[in-house]
């Protein structure tokens, strides 16, 4: 852009910006810079695809922006021709083009847009990688975990199931939950589960079911599809409020080939509303009230037997003391009897042995009687001999006398024999000399 | 749930592990008579939860279901039993 037109209206005063310019001048220049941009593909979401007399307008959304867009009716036939589909609203698309800016007038207003002049539908790879950028997103925090961590009820009072209003999922979860043997509380929440609208209105009836209160598991269900046709369930903001629902939600919207983001981050993941409702009751309440008779029965039974039982043990123990006193009355007799044939044999035995004592005795009596007559003969003959004793006789009076050798004087004329002689009394001797 | 906290699964276990206990005959008379009586009372709550979910299928329309809490102003009407279903199936 130039330098403002010689005369043209004076600035703002103190403003040091450039200008004023013409604003159809500026809206030119501004075209040519965005013009200038660099031409692009584009992937998104068609939303609002309006045609109008010369060009088909459209916005390109997906979860954090829009652009609006806009093709020639030519152009935009043309690429559909090609394509062989209509190219409508929800659908995943790329789109070349590049920036563009419609000027306007006095009396038409401007307008920015993408002008687009090329278009195709997104193939499944586009949105299977794009899925798979928001599947890895929600469980690298942690969002795949949260609803696999919630207990879940093995017969719920209440269940809450979302699910298109005409869908045959709604019958498929009645039967299955009728084969159940289930026949609680339902609260269906009906929601459209494969156009755009799907993932809000979704959102919208697990936050009411939650609500509500009492609800204890939730079944999302619809039938299979295209992938394109589950791209609601692969919508972010969905997912995430599935992940932090305080109940956990069983998911069956897929098939088997491709499994949406809603499935990695449900608490439980069906193939079909069948498997889903009978994940919502996992017991089957038929066989449940006849094994729950089965175990009364069991229980009863085994208080009586085991009563019964006691009463036995009980009737034994008190029958035991009678066994017992006579158990020990018979083992007292027997002992009786040991210790009397014992006692007998004993008894002869120590009749034999005194038997020899006492001949020992008799021998050692009669040796003892020998003995005292011996002493009473010694004891007669030692009196005799006493009375024979010269020194008794010394003692009554007597002396005798003894020559100097000793020799015993027993006449006058022996002592005439001796001059010195010895008078012997019984307590001392007394030298004499003859005269 | 009972209001205790007791839920079916619970009550169930614990009643295979009182048969389990008898089987064993290693209960004494008193253990036995406590353990029937304990078993008794878990089959009754267990009967009364199966009961819950026999009584009859209802079907309930959520949408039907927030007009008449919105209209009472109140919330939990469901867990009172106050509101009516919309259908009730064999």
């Amino acid at each position: 852009m130039g330098h403002p037109e010689h005369g043209a209206s004076v600035g703002i005063p103190g403003s040091r910006l450039p200008g004023p310019f013409p604003v159809g001048e500026y809206a030119a220049a501004l075209r040519r810079r965005l013009r200038g941009f660099a031409h692009v593909q584009l992937s998104g979401e068609l939303s609002g695809v309006r045609p109008a007399r010369a060009r088909v307008y459209f916005e390109l959304r997906d979860a954090r922006g829009a652009v609006p867009c806009s093709a020639w009716r030519e152009d935009w036939e043309r690429i559909q021709g090609r394509c062989g589909q209509p190219l409508l609203d929800g659908m995943e698309v790329i789109v070349a083009g590049g920036c563009d800016y419609y000027v306007g007038s006095a009396s038409a207003s401007p307008s920015f847009g993408f002008h687009v002049w090329n278009a195709r539908p997104a193939g499944e790879g586009d949105l299977l990688a794009r899925i798979e950028r928001l599947r890895r997103a929600l469980l690298a925090e942690g969002l795949g975990e949260r609803q696999a961590r919630l207990r879940r009820p093995v017969l719920p009072r209440t269940i809450g199931v979302v699910t298109g209003e005409a869908g045959k999922a709604r019958d498929d979860v009645l039967a299955a939950l009728r084969r159940r043997g289930w026949a609680g509380r339902l609260v269906w929440a009906f929601a459209p589960v494969q156009d755009r609208h799907a993932a809000p209105a979704i959102a919208r009836a697990l936050a009411d079911l939650v609500a509500v209160g009492e609800v204890e598991v939730v079944v999302i269900a619809r039938g299979g599809g295209s992938l394109v046709d589950l791209l609601a369930f692969c919508e972010e903001s969905l997912c995430r409020t599935v992940a932090l629902l305080p109940i956990p939600v069983i998911a069956s919207v897929g098939h088997h080939s491709d499994r949406t983001v809603l499935d990695d981050v449900a608490a439980v993941s069906c193939s079909t509303p069948t498997h889903a409702a009978e994940a919502a009751v996992p017991l089957h309440c038929d066989e449940a009230r006849s094994g729950l008779g089965e175990k009364a029965r069991r229980l009863r039974l085994r208080s009586l037997q085991t009563v019964a039982l006691r009463a036995g043990t009980l009737a034994r123990q008190a029958r035991a003391p009678i066994e017992h006193l006579e158990r020990e009355r018979r083992r007292l007799e027997q002992s009786s009897r040991e210790l009397r044939a014992t006692a007998r044999r004993r008894g002869g035995d120590e009749r034999e042995r005194l038997a020899r004592r006492a001949l020992v005795l008799d021998r050692k009596a009669r040796a003892g009687a020998d003995d005292v007559s011996r002493r009473r003969a010694l004891d007669a003959l030692a009196l005799a001999l006493d009375a024979h004793d010269p020194e008794r006789t010394l003692a009554r009076g007597y002396a005798l006398v003894q020559g100097p050798d000793g020799d015993l004087v027993t006449s006058a004329a022996a002592a005439s024999d001796h001059e010195r002689l010895d008078l012997r009394f019984h307590d001392g001797r007394i030298p004499v000399r003859r005269p | 749930m009972s209001e205790d906290g007791l839920t079916y699964e619970a009550a169930s276990a614990r009643i295979e592990e009182i048969i389990r206990r008898l089987d064993s005959g290693e209960a004494g008379l008193r253990e036995t008579l406590e353990l029937v009586a304990e078993g008794r009372r878990l089959i009754e709550f267990c009967a009364g939860e199966l009961e819950a979910v026999g009584k009859g299928l209802q079907e309930l329309r959520l949408d039907e279901l927030l007009a008449r809490l919105a209209a009472s102003g109140a919330t939990g009407e469901l867990a009172a039993g106050s509101a009516s279903p919309s259908c009730r199936c064999g």
